[in-house]
């Protein structure tokens, strides 16, 4: 997640409320916590890019995966990707994400305080265009 | 005298709100008590002889360390639909060769790394991997202790000595039947074999089938 978030020494606030109790919806671009579909306990944060039934190329640049086709993410579904392409593990690897695992949203940055950043949902969209 | 009978009330009410907390801690951490619904699970759970609809006690496993084994049942989230709470039978884990059945597109299929393999009993009433794919591990809630209600089959979920004869022949006969489709990886955890399989690229069925289409 390296442009948005720093390697380490940062504090976030993350919600795990409304996603999983009030049903508050998944918007494109925002920054979720995951359990990683690899290994059970390890949380990530990666971005989220599409929705179910959202069409997307697996992957742009053609490294990662077999196929630069576009696959059409699957219902009950969401996937994710990090935003340091080049060293994320992701949905391009072991593609799209259960919402199940999906364990909470990531609302501000509150540590170190001259970076204080809110991420309020529906923001992230202008970081993928 | 009013008073005197509304702080009776809540002098009663007060030990529950007190234990209130630690109940819902315990319950989301530790043990629960559910009722299965649903004939995914046939003859072991909800059999068509029993009246009642079975109540298990579950395990959920705080440690994130504890390994499900085969032949245990346990709750999901359903991959489709994050809401809905599956039961299932845990049919092979990691590295193991399943035989499929029939909605499956592939004949077999080696588990892959932090998957498992999940079936309900009755083929026939149940949305299992064979229709969705081995899932991810992590979707795993808790395992079925032992069934508390009804009292006649009270108990572990794989003890039968209650059952009718002809439910007890089913459930071996199922059980032969399921063995025999899976090939058990050699040696499951830490072998040199098993972390090159896990560095391979692992794409899931439904990806795959849109491939195909595409």
């Amino acid at each position: 997640m390296l442009p948005t978030f720093a390697t380490s020494g940062e504090i976030i606030l993350e919600d795990r409320f409304s996603i999983r109790h009030l049903r508050a919806p998944l918007v494109r671009g925002d920054l979720l916590v995951v359990e990683s579909p690899l290994q059970r306990g390890q949380m990530v944060c990666k971005r989220l890019l599409g929705l179910p039934g959202d069409v997307i190329c697996v992957d742009p640049t053609g490294e990662r995966s077999p196929s630069t086709e576009h696959v059409k993410v699957p219902e009950g579904h969401v996937w994710i990707s990090g935003d340091n392409a080049e060293w994320s593990r992701d949905s391009r690897d072991y593609g799209p994400v259960p919402i199940a695992l999906v364990k909470g949203r990531i609302v501000a940055r509150v540590w170190p305080p001259h970076k204080f950043t809110l991420y309020p949902s529906g923001s992230g969209v202008n970081f993928l265009t | 005298m009013w008073g005197a009978l509304k702080s009776s009330r809540t002098a009663r009410l007060w030990p529950i709100l007190y234990w209130l907390p630690t109940g819902i801690v315990f319950a989301s951490h530790w043990f629960e008590l559910k009722a299965i619904t649903g004939r995914s699970m046939q003859p072991t759970l909800n059999p068509n002889s029993s009246l009642w609809r079975d109540i298990g006690l579950f395990r959920r496993d705080v440690d994130i360390d504890a390994k499900y084994s085969r032949e245990d049942i346990v709750t999901l989230r359903s991959p489709e639909n994050h809401e809905r709470l599956l039961i299932k039978r845990i049919v092979a884990k990691e590295g193991d060769t399943v035989r499929t059945l029939p909605p499956y597109p592939d004949a077999e299929v080696v588990i892959p790394k932090n998957h498992v393999w999940v079936e309900g009993d009755e083929h026939f009433w149940s949305d299992d991997s064979n229709r969705f794919g081995p899932i991810s591990e992590c979707l795993v809630e808790s395992r079925l202790v032992m069934v508390v209600w009804p009292l006649s089959r009270f108990g572990a979920p794989n003890s039968k000595p209650t059952q009718s004869d002809k439910e007890y022949l089913a459930q071996t006969h199922k059980e032969q039947v399921r063995c025999s489709r899976v090939k058990q990886a050699k040696q499951p955890h830490s072998t040199q074999e098993s972390s090159a399989e896990s560095d391979s690229t692992w794409i899931p069925v439904y990806i795959r089938t849109l491939f195909e289409c595409a």
